[in-house]
């Protein structure tokens, strides 16, 4: 027996999931969870907004041996769970190269981290609309 | 576009910051609760960075 609730219709759920990844914190914004929503949106911003002026590198899907995969194709991921933030970045052009340094490494690192808590906050605003959590 | 440049110690209490505070929401069911696990995740966080950066420090004398 499973020790979730039944999932209910797609419906009900679907454009919070689509929300929630457009618009970091959105999907909780729409559920009335405003403050969780903004506390959110807030840190997924900043992180993305100092990974950009850090001048970190966004991936692109990379295949080669399996570790390379993973990492390019699973940054790639974590950047377009940026949602809009991802978007209009490379509207306007954002692509800055993969080169050493620490600042740019840590710009890579919260580009991806911004990307993560959105998925984090996405799983969320599911579990909320899909009435396994408050 | 500005660009800033972070300290080691400044990119990773802000990392800790975001992460701990991101943390708190999403897994805990009330606000004292998301309160006191993101205050709990932050200390952890900076004192792991604090140890690790002692432990480099003794590692390249």
């Amino acid at each position: 027996m499973s020790p979730y609730p039944p999932l209910p219709p797609i419906t009900k759920w679907l454009p919070v999931v689509a929300l929630a990844w457009l618009v970091p914190g959105g999907g909780h914004f729409l559920l009335k969870r405003h403050y969780r929503g903004a506390i959110l949106a807030g840190c997924t911003v900043i992180m993305f907004l100092l990974g950009l002026t850090m001048r970190g590198y966004m991936f692109e899907p990379a295949s080669g041996d399996l570790l390379t995969t993973i990492i390019y194709v699973g940054g790639f991921i974590a950047n377009v769970a940026n949602g809009v933030l991802y978007i209009i970045a490379r509207m306007f052009g954002y692509s800055q190269p993969d080169i050493a340094g620490h600042t740019v490494d840590y710009g890579t690192k919260f580009l991806v981290a911004a990307g993560l808590f959105n998925i984090l906050a996405i799983v969320d605003a599911f579990d909320i609309a899909a009435g396994r959590k408050d | 576009m500005p660009k800033i440049n972070l300290s080691h110690f400044e990119a990773t209490l802000i990392f800790a910051l975001f992460t701990s505070a991101v943390l708190g929401v999403v897994t805990k069911k009330t606000d004292a609760e998301r309160l006191k696990y993101g205050l709990t995740s932050f200390g952890w966080f900076a004192l792991t960075v604090f140890g690790l950066g002692w432990l480099m420090y003794f590692g390249h004398r």
